[in-house]
């Protein structure tokens, strides 16, 4: 059979047959000699779009607090965080957010502050985030009471997805906001204003009264300044005139809302989302117009239907291996693995504490763990064979897991 | 103290996962270091809204079918790995201009005598010039399967047996179609693979395309269920459970020698001390960075430099979570190439030049073939075209949003033009991939994803034969989609167990010693 292929397959390609095997025999020379021929010089190892890559996605960006402005009336306050080193700071889409790296105490602690600033700063190397205070928030207590200016602060690149797209979203933008949930908007408004996004905003604020709107005179200065942006601020515990007064309902959103087609942002505390639901479902919308920003892991998680009752109130071991290293930790069940983590001082990574970025993906080796339905976002293999997100997952017995490193040195 | 290693593999790509299971598996007690967070490298996947999306994976060669499995499926078996491989059925559908100018709209599918069928209803009259094609496509795949089982070769066994391959053996793609007499439309439909390895008929081995047309024809083409993440997880997971560990986000700067002898690798967790270093990182940063520079040699340094076009094309994909079903949108293929010109080596110069005058894309709809890509309801695409540096060197940072975007947008006119299929107005996700992502995951020179371009002297056979010379360094072995196999996955993992067998003889060697 082979014979036979052999007889009628013949390939021709110069005249002569030798001279072609020749030239096959004689790769490895030809290669040598194009070697040979070339510069002995050191090898090139640095390369521009490398260099861009990590000025626009930086692992991490050293900062200084360079200024804090207090806005008592709202309970906040914006730190102005500018490089350490005067460089620019990481150009970012408005609407993204950057990872805080802290060290509290004895903890390692990360969390996620939208930015709230023009992209345009970042070319005096200065960013902003604005931190209200809440009840028991043990990193919003920190920045608000011990952060002062001239401190050290370790921040992420810009993250997050919570931007406008003109491939994905409408030209017409309607974004609910409550309280400090207005900071990405207010920084999509200011990247409007400076001409680094075109779109319409029309941004529904909910506060509870006037005194305590949150960037009151930011808001109507961007709306002198562009007739893109549109602020109506609605009041839920005090009716006067020129305010909308209660919820921010269906209702008020499609009396607001262009004419058409549009998308509804919205970004806000864990009730608004719950309140939103609904709403949204009444505006018939399709789910490529509704964008919710990241919301964080549930407080009350032990409440949430599907939670096994047998498990709350418990505390639980944990083995932590993380490289070479192993710990032994305790859990409580009504944490996220990744707080006891952080608890116990051990640096690791993560970005959105939402379940949606992947960053603190870990390799859980034995137990079980908790996982609310409306925080899962794995990977479709990875739910499979027991890689999880640690900020979303909350432990129902004794643990063994593999955590990548984290990196908090200042 | 830390453990000590008998090997450290740096990079979990696909090279180096394939590597690390395969030593763990003989006994060699090795550590994975990984820059990122996760296993695999481009064989990987990523969550946006309810869309799981694959960020390279198009179709993988040498799967082959369960009774007939080819090298890929034989290695995961063996690894008793088990994949659940989707076959993608047709090779591709291919809209543009033949080199003659004239209109081309072509679906070529999988099996070999459906091939011919096809080319035979496209191209009258080429059923025996294509059948001698295969005849010397298996010829070369035997004759190479001869030389790489030998490392000195018996020439006149060699002439015998494999005769015509060493007739072909040293010319380009183009040289050798033309010297089969095939018509220049047929050689234009045979040509479309061409980008899948990033460099024109021209200067494209006949060999390494021979091979990989042959591949996709007779094996056909497979991607796994649930995206090229299935194939890293479970690389990863065997690993662990042999023993192997695997460390993430944890980059390894440089090689650490006492003498000529490797003793250990610099990471984030201090020094560990290994007898071996298989990096899965583009060797010139092997060699550039992390070896100590008096033990890199003057050819060492001179072949990178002779690389002159130094890296393959780089990589541009518009990923697509759709709000409509393929049947909705018309999508009835699962690739569809469309071309500004059959012509490989005109098209590749147009897009050497820039993005504004590529008019190249592949239009990829995964739900075609696999049910299970998207929410019922939605579909999952993606348009690639492979591009110059130029348009991403000297690009700032605040521009780099509206140029992906608007590079996106092209490539959306392009499929909505040339195949009628019109995605605006249905996008839920979006995610752009340009060589600056490839930068910031992977960390590979300029972001490229093929390695160094292979070229006339510089082809995966020339690279193959002279493995030993371009890594001289005892004790590290570069591998990955720059090494001698070239690039693509299976490429990759091919390389990773190839060299995976070397090192575990030079580290038996060494014992017997």
């Amino acid at each position: 059979m082979k014979g036979e292929k052999l007889k009628k397959l013949k390939v021709r390609i110069s005249n002569f047959k030798f001279k072609d095997m020749l030239q096959f025999k004689n790769m490895p020379l030809r290669r040598d000699r194009a070697i040979e021929q070339a510069e002995d010089r050191d090898i090139v190892t640095s390369f521009p779009i490398n260099n861009n890559a990590k000025l626009l996605h930086p692992e991490t960006q050293r900062m200084v607090v360079h200024k804090i402005i207090e806005r008592p009336e709202a309970g906040a306050r914006t730190l102005i965080l500018r490089t350490a080193d005067g460089s620019p700071a990481a150009w970012f889409r408005a609407g993204q957010y950057v990872s805080l790296k802290l060290k509290i105490g004895e903890s390692c602690v990360t969390r996620p502050y939208s930015i709230s600033s023009s992209p345009k700063l970042t070319k005096e190397g200065k960013v902003c985030i604005t931190v209200k205070r809440t009840i028991g928030g043990f990193v919003s207590d920190h920045l608000i009471y011990n952060v002062k200016e001239g401190d050290r602060m370790l921040i992420s690149g810009p993250e997050g997805f919570f931007y406008h797209d003109r491939l994905r979203d409408s030209r017409n933008v309607v974004a609910v906001a409550g309280g400090s949930g207005i900071t990405p908007f207010l920084s999509m408004a200011y990247a409007i204003r400076d001409t680094i996004e075109d779109f319409n905003l029309t941004i529904l604020f909910g506060s509870r009264t006037e005194d305590s709107i949150l960037f009151r005179n930011e808001l109507d200065m961007i709306q002198n300044e562009t007739d893109k942006v549109k602020v109506i601020h609605v009041l839920s515990d005090e009716d006067r005139a020129g305010y909308e007064h209660g919820f921010i309902t269906a209702d008020l959103i499609k009396q607001y809302a262009p004419e058409g087609d549009y998308s509804l942002f919205i970004c806000g505390p864990e009730g608004l989302y719950r309140f939103m639901e609904e709403e949204t479902r009444k505006l018939g919308l399709p789910a490529r117009r509704v964008r919710r920003e990241i919301t964080g892991a549930p407080k009350n998680v032990e409440c949430l239907p599907g939670y096994p009752s047998e498990a709350a109130g418990r505390t639980f071991d944990v083995k932590i291996i993380q490289g070479p290293h192993t710990y032994d930790i305790k859990a409580s069940s009504s944490e996220s693995v990744l707080c006891s983590i952080e608890r116990a001082g051990i640096m690791a990574p993560s970005k959105c504490r939402s379940g949606e970025c992947g960053w603190c993906r870990s390799k859980l080796l034995s137990g079980s763990v908790f996982i609310p339905e409306q925080n899962e976002s794995r990977r479709h293999m990875d739910r499979e064979t027991d890689h999880i997100h640690p900020c979303i997952s909350f432990p129902l017995s004794d643990l063994v897991l593999e955590v990548p490193r984290g990196d908090f040195q200042l | 103290m830390a453990k000590e290693y008998d090997v450290v593999v740096i990079g979990a790509g696909n090279a180096g996962l394939m590597a690390a299971l395969n030593l763990q598996r003989a006994g060699k007690s090795t550590l994975i270091v990984e820059q990122h967070n996760l296993p695999g490298g481009c064989a990987s996947s990523y969550v946006r809204g309810r869309f799981e999306i694959d960020p390279s994976l198009h179709e993988l060669a040498g799967v082959g079918s369960m009774e007939n499995p080819g090298s890929i499926r034989k290695m995961f078996r063996e690894l008793d790995l088990p994949i659940k491989w989707v076959d993608v059925n047709d090779c591709f559908r291919v809209i543009g201009k033949f080199s003659d100018g004239s209109p081309m709209d072509v679906t070529i599918p999988s099996g070999r005598a459906e091939m011919i069928d096809a080319m035979e209803k496209y191209v009258p009259g080429t059923r025996k010039k294509m059948e001698k094609l295969f005849r010397l496509f298996d010829e070369v795949s035997e004759g190479l399967e001869f030389f790489s089982r030998t490392d000195k070769y018996d020439l006149k066994y060699a002439i015998k047996h494999f005769g015509n391959m060493l007739v072909v053996g040293a010319h380009s793609s183009k040289i050798v179609f033309k010297a089969m007499r095939l018509p220049q439309r047929c050689i234009d439909i045979l040509s479309t693979y061409w980008s899948y390895l990033g460099v024109d008929l021209g200067h494209l081995s006949f060999l390494h395309y021979a091979m990989m047309v042959r591949s996709y024809l007779d094996e056909g083409a497979h991607i796994p269920t649930f995206t090229s993440h299935e194939l890293s997880v479970a690389l990863e997971d065997k690993f662990r459970e042999l023993g192997g560990d695997i460390w993430f986000n944890c980059r390894a700067d440089s090689i650490i020698f006492e003498g000529d002898k490797v003793v250990g690798v610099k990471t984030p967790y201090g020094d560990i001390a290994c007898k071996y270093v298989m990096a899965n990182v583009n060797d010139d940063i092997v060699y550039g960075k992390m070896v100590p520079k008096e033990h890199v040699t003057s050819r060492i340094r001179r072949l990178s430099n002779a690389r002159k076009h130094k890296y393959s094309a780089r990589m541009f994909t518009v990923h697509l979570g759709l709000d409509v079903t393929r049947e909705e949108l018309g999508i009835n293929d699962y690739s569809i190439f469309m071309v500004g010109t059959a012509d490989s080596e005109k098209e590749y110069s147009n897009m050497m030049k820039g993005f504004e005058s590529n008019e190249f894309a592949i239009l990829v709809c995964y739900n075609v073939v696999n049910p299970k890509a998207s929410p019922e309801g939605t579909c999952l695409c993606s348009i690639t075209t492979f591009g110059s540096p130029v348009d991403w060197n000297g690009l700032k940072p605040e521009d780099y949003a509206e140029y992906k975007t608007r590079c996106a947008e092209k490539l959306m006119s392009i499929v909505k033009e040339r195949a009628g299929i019109d995605l605006f107005g249905h996008v839920e996700e979006i995610a752009i991939a340009t060589p600056w992502t490839f930068a910031r995951y992977l960390g590979t020179p300029e972001g490229c994803v093929y390695g160094h371009a292979t070229s006339d002297w510089d082809d995966i056979i020339s690279r193959t034969l002279q493995m030993n010379k371009d890594y001289p360094i005892k004790g590290v072995r570069p591998i990955g989609a720059g090494g001698p196999r070239g690039d693509g996955y299976s490429s990759a993992y091919q390389c990773g167990e190839m060299m995976a067998q070397i090192a575990i003889k030079e580290l038996d060697g060494e014992a017997a010693v």
